[in-house]
């Protein structure tokens, strides 16, 4: 600002000298000064880049009749809601509105619909292919949804989701083949097969945090593997356990078993939903929010029994897990080996991350991600592991919490932005802040130092040799208009830190002093040096205070 | 049964797993970060001996250093794409942990690829000689296994304990945000551990060459031991891994000698549930409480 005044110098007449009062000052070199209207203009614009059009927040507001806000859909018997809706007037019609708060639920409906609906719309030479993946998906879909009931609900970091399911999947597909239970107990049998085996690995969660659990699951996983793979009842030789009973008419043609065996998975998948919205929207999933990890300690003081809430979830869910287990049995006639290996874990850690962990939607869509990459692609070979490595490093490399995580980050990322943009545009030259004015209860602080901010600007621009020699000629008395300005300006500084001047009469010389703006606390001194006359001492404080001024 | 045996047996599969275990350890209680790529590490230095074996010499040190060389190189790519970038981001555990999976399937299959599925032999590195100590039959095999992996244990826990890089990796373990801020940089020295992790993973893999052959998903099945190892003797401590590479060894010779084969794994998880149930944070855990980030 100062930079584009330009200074012009001015020869000062001192008007006194006609009275011959000018005590030796007769003419000066001084320096006009500038317009304090511009450095008003200069402090007072908006400096914030602006454009045409404002950034108002876009909201739909569906075109729904708002005339009977109290009417609507409720779940019988309950007194729910369908959909969270609230009334409003439309702001430029004034017409009452009905407004959605949640759109969620509709888009859960038009995903599903469109999975119930899919095997009209696939092509036909890949039908097969997309019927028997979609049918794994759903599965699939049904296992992750329970696994991010125990990850993201529970939170319990357990990996031996697929040994539940393949344990489940293996005893109850050699039962019916020792047996020949029918198909309809299987899945029944899974989920109490299924419940004691995560009553087993529940035990050591009661015990383990965090990674630890992790990594013994792991290696439960692998246990399982070893296990099954060599032993001669379940097929060790023949890379899995087949000849159950199924649920699918064999005596259908192949694209109708297909399509039997899709929607089967379909219906699992829609009830593996409903066990989510039941467990995590509810009660359990109420408490265990209480209790995120790493704060259970004060959701335990405020009476909350985490431990008990946590093991429930995970017996539910491990009951679930077998039970899915069984009617992948019931579904396929048995199960591969494969459903233990490394790689099925993983395959479905990077289901849960690319989607984002504790949320059933993210579970699902990051289940679709996978299941198209793993099987539909198969003809583009390895490289699809690649991709789905990628896709994971990518996810973990660049987004908090998966893919329904990037709203969030997005925002928060930019807040952040806007805060920084904010502090570049504020200029802190001793104004103050947004922050700091909300906290100052005297106003009149808050304009003064904005006036007094400006007030310097003013100043600044005024400092120059010709008024500093002036001033060192005769400090007292009448002065061109640029260095009386200033002078005006020291002189009404206020009294903390103000300088002055103390005469030692012992040595019959001047000091520099600053008061301290308290009654009964003495000035300190400012510095050691003395002046032997009162004009020298003067001018030292001016190039102090000068100083002082061009440094805030 | 042969006492003797069994302890020589339970010793060399305690120096082969230790090795694994204490660089897990290493890696979790300095980074912060459980590194499940070490399968991939191990995989990666296989080959990496394998191509020196094959295009350079077959002489047992050049192959051995190659190996270990390889597997440094290993831990230093997984520093850099997973450690550096990520260390300072919310959720950095779950996602640091998912990170090295996500490299050990991307690796893995690119090992496949190029070199295929089938297993490949290293040659011989101890000789084909044998002593008879009162009865015990000791293979050159095993004595070399058994003084190369003590060597290099005993080499890391001598730098740990000696040098300045050492130093600050202790310091790292104890509290990495004070080590950060009398001048220890994280980044550096995350390069520095898995160097020197990778490079322990890489002397298993080829000493392990002789039983598991180098393919690229052999090094799953001493991931996982290694990985419970470390957690039974308590992640973060070199003393308890140790203890517990010896008392799993053991439960392995043990159950291999008695039960049979196919029942090791499942001896070997009882003895870690029902150490980790008396003791929730391993045998000597060194941290009170888990490393918070």
């Amino acid at each position: 600002m100062s930079d584009t005044f330009q200074r012009k110098p001015q020869h000062w007449l001192n008007p006194l000298s006609v009275w011959d009062t000018d005590e030796g000052l007769t003419e000066v070199n001084s320096v006009t000064t500038p317009n304090p209207r511009d450095v008003w203009d200069a402090n007072t614009a908006y400096k914030a880049k602006t454009h045409k059009v404002g950034r108002l927040k876009y909201h739909v507001v569906w075109p729904a009749h708002g005339d009977k806000l109290w009417s609507r859909f409720r779940w019988w018997p309950t007194r729910r809601n369908a959909l969270d809706i609230h009334g409003l007037y439309n702001r430029k019609t004034l017409e009452a509105e009905k407004k959605i708060n949640d759109r969620r639920p509709i888009y859960w409906a038009i995903c599903l619909l469109l999975i119930a609906l899919g095997p009209l719309f696939f092509p036909a030479s890949m039908q097969n292919t997309l019927l028997s993946a979609g049918a794994i998906f759903s599965i699939f879909a049904a296992i992750n949804v329970c696994w991010t009931l125990i990850v993201g609900t529970a939170s319990i970091f357990s990996l031996a989701t697929y040994a539940v399911v393949g344990v489940s999947a293996f005893i109850t597909t050699w039962l019916s083949m020792q047996y020949g239970l029918p198909w309809y107990t299987m899945p029944l049998i899974g989920g109490v097969l299924g419940l004691v085996m995560g009553g087993l690995i529940a035990f050591p969660a009661l015990r383990l945090d965090g990674f630890y659990y992790a990594l013994l699951t792991l290696g439960l996983n692998e246990l399982c593997r070893v296990f099954f793979t060599t032993s001669k009842a379940f097929g060790s030789a023949s890379g899995g356990l087949y000849g159950a009973d199924t649920y699918i008419p064999q005596d259908l043609d192949p694209v109708t078993q297909s399509l039997v065996g899709y929607y089967g998975a379909f219906a699992l998948l829609i009830a593996a939903l409903f066990l989510f919205r039941f467990i995590n929207g509810k009660r359990l999933g109420r408490i265990l929010r209480m209790a995120p990890e790493k704060r259970e300690a004060f959701a335990q003081a405020c009476g909350v029994d985490y431990r008990t809430a946590r093991v429930t979830i995970f017996l539910i869910t491990s009951a679930a897990l077998g039970f899915i287990g069984g009617f992948y049995a019931a579904q396929y006639r048995g199960v591969a080996f494969s459903i233990f290996s490394f790689d099925t874990v993983l395959l479905g850690l990077a289901m849960l991350t690319i989607g984002g962990i504790g949320r059933a939607e993210g579970a699902i869509l990051g289940t679709l991600v996978v299941t198209f990459l793993d099987r539909v692609l198969i003809e583009i070979g390895p490289l699809r592991y690649f991709i789905i490595g990628g896709l994971m490093l990518g996810v973990v490399l660049f987004l908090n919490n998966g893919y329904f995580g990037i709203r969030k980050q997005f925002t928060a990322w930019r807040n952040k932005k806007r805060g920084e943009w904010r502090s570049q545009r504020a200029e802190k030259g001793g104004e103050a802040l947004p922050e700091e004015a909300t906290e100052e209860d005297n106003k009149d602080a808050l304009f003064f130092r904005r006036f007094d901010k400006m007030q310097r600007d003013h100043l600044k621009k005024m400092i120059c040799p010709e008024i500093i020699e002036e001033h060192r000629r005769r400090p007292l008395g009448q002065h061109s208009e640029a260095l009386e300005r200033v002078l005006y300006y020291f002189r009404r500084s206020p009294m903390e830190d103000k300088y002055a001047l103390h005469f030692i009469e012992a040595t019959d010389r001047y000091k520099i002093i600053a008061f301290s703006g308290k009654r009964g606390v003495s000035p300190r001194v400012v510095e050691d040096r003395e002046y032997e006359s009162i004009d020298d001492a003067y001018h030292a404080i001016f190039m102090r205070r000068i100083h002082d001024l061009m440094e805030s | 049964m042969d006492i003797a045996f069994i302890l020589l047996n339970a010793l060399v599969i305690a120096c082969i797993y230790g090795l694994i275990a204490v660089a897990v350890s290493i890696t979790w209680s300095s980074l912060g970060l459980i590194n499940l790529g070490y399968g991939f590490v191990f995989s990666f230095a296989g080959y990496g001996a394998w191509l020196a074996a094959t295009y350079i010499t077959k002489m047992s040190i050049v192959v051995m250093a190659a190996g270990v060389l390889a597997g440094a190189l290993c831990g230093v790519l997984i520093c850099l794409i997973v450690f550096i970038p990520l260390h300072d981001k919310p959720n950095f555990t779950t996602r640091g942990m998912i990170g090295t999976l996500a490299i050990s399937l991307v690796g893995s299959q690119a090992l496949l690829m190029q070199f295929g599925p089938r297993a490949k032999a290293l040659p011989e590195f101890f000789g084909n000689w044998s002593v008879n100590i009162g009865g015990t039959v000791l293979t050159a095999d095993r004595i070399g296994i058994v003084l190369c992996s003590v060597a290099m244990l005993g080499f890391v826990v001598m730098w740990m304990k000696g040098s300045r890089r050492g130093l600050e990796i202790r310091a790292m373990m104890m509290n990495p945000h004070a080590a950060s801020i009398v001048g220890i940089g994280i980044r550096k020295t995350g390069i520095y551990v898995m160097a020197i992790t990778g490079a322990m993973a890489g002397l298993a893999a080829v000493l392990l060459s002789q039983t598991y052959y180098v393919a690229p998903f052999s090094g799953l099945t001493p991931l996982i031991k290694g990985v419970s190892i470390a957690l039974c003797g308590g992640l973060g401590s070199v003393q308890g891994a140790m203890i517990a590479a010896i008392i799993l060894g053991f439960t392995e010779a043990v159950t291999s000698d008695l039960l049979g084969g196919q029942y090791v794994l499942i001896t070997q998880f009882l003895v870690i549930i029902c150490i980790l149930i008396v003791r929730p944070r391993g045998i000597s855990g060194l941290l009170d409480k888990a490393r918070e980030q």
